[in-house]
């Protein structure tokens, strides 16, 4: 029993001794080994910190970019703004009764105020539908005329 | 082994490092905790800026949307003299053309002046902020930086130092600047200038700053102040070193809300239309001065108001006092045309009939001790006749039969004595004192129209009362407030003040008053072909240092047509007019071309009574034939 117990210990050690002898050629070998795994790793989190980096900037200066165009539209909005307010008003100022009898009086086209003897005046009346259902034209009595 | 000399140094070394540390975290409190507020208010005031947002100023338009006044966006044109260097004369050179400004006051406003202070020491005016031109449009504004552009120094700019170039590049890029501004326009000129009024600018402090802002002065500019002009707004943010904002760092944004278009009743042609008659007749007659005023009875709507001489708001310079709005700040004896006060309060008390004859007393009536003139010797005249020939000492007896109290509570129904209410500055009362300060031949004097003051407003009104079967309407010169895409914020409906007089008393003073523009009448020149008007003239003469000028009076005459159905009133005042002076002769024809004319445009139903050899019924009837 004791002998069994002996041999059992010495091949754990042998076990023992072939493992650490294969550590020991591993290790020998380990600078000309090529290992991608980490490489690709440290090159991963460089192109993230990186590309962050540039992103971040490029970020940056797409709102600046864009600020600028904004800051261009807005002002550009108000110059078109007051242009159309402009010409509203010059529209409104050409239609005046003023402008338009000034430039009547220029045009020296002659144009005098109708008198009350030139108009005709109609009075609307509510015109009932014919009970025949025939085709109605717009005609309407002339119920009263003044000059 | 470490010695205890290594631990020595390793503890004292410790120690400096502790105190440094220690010392850095004082530092640290003392910024962050102790000093915050100060360093941080002090941070804000370095990075950002605040800009203020001028609201625009609303416009004022007439009844029919045409433009009265109006404010233009323009530029104020600065001036860096810090940037400016030694280059004035060349700069002065280059925009005294542009801004229409001599160099040589250009030149004084670049050159930084020396001044002592309150305390007594000497600084630098002007050194980074001058203004050089106010009101310059955005085409000369282009132009102006363009010429500071296109600068020339006679030298390679390529060979100078990095110092000079960039002074060289400040100069051209931002040592002339501009700040948006706006101009008060008025498109019509003098058109209803007294109405409009006229605008000032005015610096006011904002965040520190100078400001410029519009504020009226006069008429509805300055009435209407607040409507028209708008609530400034915002916008804090941060700017670069070119003083371009970074939007994406604004904080606050609060657009302006722009002022309210004020809306009056005042309608452009028919103030054309008086203010042309007006001048025509300034013309003939040469009087001091002359006022039209057109309103509906029925709503007491201002369609023309009108006083000349009057200015040009557009140039400063023509405001005089002489150009003020004499309709309502001007007061006046107002002559036979108070006479209806009087007749229509003793027709509508039953003292008087129409029919009732009072002696005239062919022309002299003694009275307290003083003798009333009538202007042709009348005998026996009824009420009517009065009204129709004008006759003072008819009216004085009226005004006897109807009673002190009476006359002064119907001349006070009538508005006299007080403001009317139209919302324009500068409306006087007039005069009309109590009972127990008149004079024994005040209750004679008073009913011709003398020992009261009125204004030519205040007579309109009474006289628009009659036309308005009795009743008060308040007079009314705004009609609305609407937003600048027109939708309405606030509307002023017709004010009816009270009832002064009833229908019948007021049906048979028009009936009185329709005898007046006859050939029998004191104003057959103000009588029209198809309508029927009613009116009454004055005559007054001029109270000049405590007693009557002779020579100078003021005419008038105030009518109302159709009669029967009144749409207009109008009023035509001469101050001293030269060639004659009865209010019937001078302004009867102008009152009757006003008339015509505001018919036509207004297109007032003449009145049925006068259409005679109607030739539009004619044609109708024919074309009638042919269908």
């Amino acid at each position: 029993m004791a002998r069994r117990s002996v041999t059992a210990g010495k091949q754990a050690a042998l076990a023992e001794c072939r493992h650490n002898k294969k550590m020991a050629k591993n290790r020998k070998n380990q600078a000309a080994a090529i290992r991608f795994g980490p490489a690709l790793k440290a090159s991963f989190l460089c192109l993230l910190i990186g590309g962050s980096a540039v992103g971040y900037v490029w970020q940056k200066n797409e709102i600046y970019r864009l600020g600028q165009q904004i800051r261009q539209r807005e002002t550009k909005l108000v110059q078109v703004q007051n242009d159309n307010k402009r010409f509203s008003d010059q529209i409104s100022i050409l239609h005046s009764p003023v402008m338009i009898d000034r430039r009547a009086k220029e045009l020296n086209l002659g144009l005098a105020p109708a008198t009350p003897m030139q108009v005709v005046r109609l009075t609307e009346t509510p015109v009932a539908p014919e009970r025949n259902g025939s085709r109605q034209f717009a005609q309407r009595p002339v119920t009263e005329l003044t000059p | 082994m470490t010695n205890k000399q290594q631990i020595r140094r390793a503890l004292v070394l410790l120690a400096f490092l502790g105190l440094a540390f220690a010392g850095l975290g004082y530092r640290l409190v003392d910024l962050q905790v102790l000093r915050h507020d100060e360093l941080s208010a002090k941070a804000e005031q370095n990075t950002q800026r605040e800009f203020w947002q001028a609201p625009r100023r609303g416009n004022i338009l007439d009844a029919t949307g045409n433009i009265l006044a109006t404010s233009v966006p323009v530029k104020t044109i600065c001036a860096d003299p810090s940037l400016v260097g030694t280059f004035q004369p060349l700069v002065a050179h280059a925009l005294a053309p542009l801004l229409a400004i001599s160099e040589a006051e250009l030149l004084q406003k670049l050159t930084p002046r020396l001044a002592r202070n309150a305390r007594g020491e000497v600084v630098t005016n002007n050194l980074h902020y001058v203004r050089l031109a106010r009101n310059v449009s955005e085409d000369t504004w282009r132009q102006v930086t363009a010429a500071m552009t296109n600068l020339t120094f006679g030298v390679d700019e390529k060979k100078l130092p990095r110092a000079q170039k960039e002074f060289v590049h400040d100069l051209r890029q931002h040592a002339v600047f501009s700040e948006p501004d706006q101009m008060r326009v008025y498109p019509n000129g003098s058109l209803a200038s007294q109405v409009v009024g006229f605008p000032a600018a005015e610096e006011a402090k904002v965040s520190g700053r100078l400001v410029s802002q519009i504020v009226g002065r006069d008429g509805v500019e300055l009435a209407m102040q607040k409507a028209l002009s708008g609530v400034a707004g915002w916008k804090v943010t941060e700017t670069d070193r070119a003083q371009h904002e970074l939007v994406a760092l604004r904080d606050e944004d609060v657009h302006p809300r722009d002022g309210l278009n004020v809306v009056l009743t005042v309608d452009s042609a028919v103030q054309h239309i008086v203010e042309t008659a007006l001048a025509e007749a300034l013309q003939k007659h040469t009087p001091r001065s002359i006022t039209g005023i057109v309103m509906r009875p029925k709503t007491g709507e201002i369609l023309a108001m009108a006083s000349l001489p009057n200015y040009d708001p557009n140039q400063p310079n023509s405001i005089t006092p002489e150009t003020r709005n004499r309709v309502i700040t001007d007061v006046v004896e107002p002559g036979s045309t108070f006479k209806i006060v009087v007749v229509s309060g003793a027709l509508n008390n039953n003292v008087v009939k129409l029919t009732d004859q009072f002696d005239c007393e062919h022309g002299h009536f003694a009275f307290a001790g003083r003798v009333l003139h009538d202007h042709e010797a009348f005998g026996m005249l009824t009420a009517e006749s009065i009204i129709t020939k004008s006759s003072n000492i008819g009216a004085a007896k009226i005004g006897i039969r109807l009673g002190a109290d009476s006359l002064y509570d119907y001349a006070w129904n009538y508005g006299f004595g007080q403001r009317s209410g139209i919302p324009l500055p500068g409306e006087a009362r007039g005069f009309l004192y109590p009972v127990k300060n008149w004079s024994k031949v005040s209750i004679a004097q008073i009913p011709m129209g003398h020992g009261v003051a009125v204004t030519r407003l205040q007579m309109l009104y009474a006289m628009a009362a009659i036309a308005n079967h009795g009743c008060l309407m308040r007079p009314m010169i705004i009609s609305r407030l609407e937003e600048r895409d027109g939708s309405i914020v606030q509307r002023y409906a017709p004010e009816r003040v009270r009832q002064i007089i009833g229908e019948k008393a007021d049906a048979d003073m028009i009936e009185a008053l329709k005898t007046v523009p006859t050939k029998d009448g004191t104003a057959p020149d103000a009588g029209m072909k198809n309508y029927v008007v009613a009116g009454k003239t004055g005559t007054a003469q001029k109270a000049e240092n405590g007693s009557y000028a002779p020579g100078k009076y003021i005419s008038s005459f105030i009518g109302f047509f159709p009669a029967d159905n009144p749409e207009l009133c109008i009023s035509v005042v001469m101050d001293e007019p030269r060639e004659g002076y009865y209010g019937g002769k001078v302004c009867g024809p102008v009152f009757r071309e006003i008339a015509e004319r505001c018919a036509s445009y207004l297109n007032i139903p003449p009145d049925p009574k006068l259409m005679t050899n109607n030739p539009a019924a004619f044609v109708v009837e024919n074309a009638a034939a042919k269908l």
